[in-house]
């Protein structure tokens, strides 16, 4: 009876000890870790939309669950210069996020891919430069795959990776433009291209 | 056995990954690339020597039969601690290195050295073996993702080294999954055929 006791005291002052350390550890980083992640989001921010200084946060409600955070950027005597956003898809093995700058036409301006987990060598290969160009000055009439009868050149010829990024900003372009501007009519429905998207790649 | 001989028994004769063939899920996930193993590979060799301190430290406080949870408790800790640290303090590094922290922790090189080395020698001794093994695994790391990454993309941390017919079409299966069970198999198999012939 007398061991069990002794290796459970021992068990809670090694887990105890543990925990205190990292209780302590996480108080003193846990300010400067969020202070750095919002340093890195602001970073891909100025260089989506070159010159602005001043980023102003917005929430738009789509529906009773649903909301999309969009900021507006702003230079230094306050004109807005566009409109960024993070545009998240699911891509061939994981989430795809990407940040969006337009400018207050809804014009890209430029994108960055700041989140994947694709095939190396392949669909990885969407932050490179050279991906990220080819978005840029479309709107949302052009954001269409090689495949699909556009402009965007995709990465391998399974075009996943590309597809997503693709249709992930145009879906959230639309919801965007919808609300901000309810003048600008997209001329085709999202959901109609992406459930043909969709038969084809199966 | 001198100082010495615990700091390079790691790097060839005992080679972590080669002949102890301990931590494979790291060795096949990450090595698609030099700057990746070599990231992973150093980022193990500093909670390795940590991990293996700490339990030669307190090894004769820990009863025999609780052992391992004491083991991975303190292994844990370390690798939270030094993700969580790196996070605040190192974020470009951190930013780089980010994915494969976590990872450590069901690294069982760690785990191995801890039980069959650390909890039956000294502070010096152990720190040691934590060194040799730490940089015998990278070294295998570095091998085995050079390896991959100049048949499956041309490049060598990032840098071409093929002829530019090569980069357009390279042997792209050698940097996916099955590239690292061929080349890992293929290179114990060189390992075993050197070995031998001794």
């Amino acid at each position: 009876m007398k061991v069990f006791i002794h290796y459970a005291l021992v068990l809670l002052i090694i887990t105890g000890l543990a925990c205190g350390i990292l209780a302590m550890v996480n108080k003193q980083t846990k300010p400067v870790i969020e202070k750095n992640q919002a340093e890195s989001e602001n970073n891909a921010r100025s260089q989506v939309i070159e010159g602005a200084v001043d980023f102003e946060k917005q929430s738009l409600k789509i529906n009773e669950t649903k909301s999309l955070d969009y900021y507006i950027a702003k230079d230094a005597q306050a004109n807005v210069l566009g409109y960024t956003f993070i545009a998240i898809g699911k891509g061939y093995s994981g989430e795809l996020k990407t940040m969006v700058g337009v400018d207050p036409d809804f014009k890209i301006k430029k994108i960055l891919v700041i989140q994947q987990t694709e095939t190396p060598g392949l669909g990885a290969n969407c932050t490179k430069p050279e991906f990220n160009e080819k978005f840029a000055n479309l709107t949302f009439n052009d954001l269409k795959v090689d495949k699909d009868g556009g402009n965007i050149k995709s990465i391998s010829g399974a075009t996943i990776t590309t597809r997503a990024i693709t249709n992930s900003i145009k879906e959230t372009l639309d919801m965007l433009q919808k609300n901000l501007n309810q003048s600008v009519k997209p001329v085709q429905n999202v959901q109609d291209t992406l459930s043909v998207q969709q038969g084809v790649e199966i | 056995m001198s100082a010495m001989k615990e700091l390079t028994k790691g790097l060839i004769k005992e080679n972590p990954i080669f002949v102890l063939v301990l931590g494979m899920c790291p060795t096949l996930a990450v090595t698609s690339s030099v700057i990746n193993g070599l990231g992973m590979g150093l980022a193990a060799t500093f909670v390795l020597v940590c991990s293996n301190i700490l339990i030669s430290m307190i090894k004769d406080l820990i009863p025999s039969k609780i052992r391992i949870p004491c083991y991975i408790v303190v292994i844990a800790s370390f690798v939270t601690i030094i993700d969580m640290v790196m996070a605040a303090y190192a974020a470009d590094l951190h930013k780089s290195l980010g994915i494969f922290i976590p990872l450590i922790v069901v690294n069982c090189i760690i785990l191995g050295r801890a039980e069959a080395f650390a909890s039956k020698n000294g502070v010096l001794h152990s720190a040691l073996d934590g060194v040799g093994m730490g940089l015998g695994f990278t070294l295998a790391l570095v091998v085995i993702a050079g390896i991959r990454e100049v048949l499956g993309a041309g490049q060598f941390l990032g840098m071409n080294v093929m002829p530019s017919a090569y980069l357009k079409q390279p042997m792209l299966v050698a940097i996916l999954a099955p590239g690292a069970f061929v080349t890992l198999g293929l290179l114990m198999a060189l390992m075993n055929l050197v070995k031998n012939k001794k």
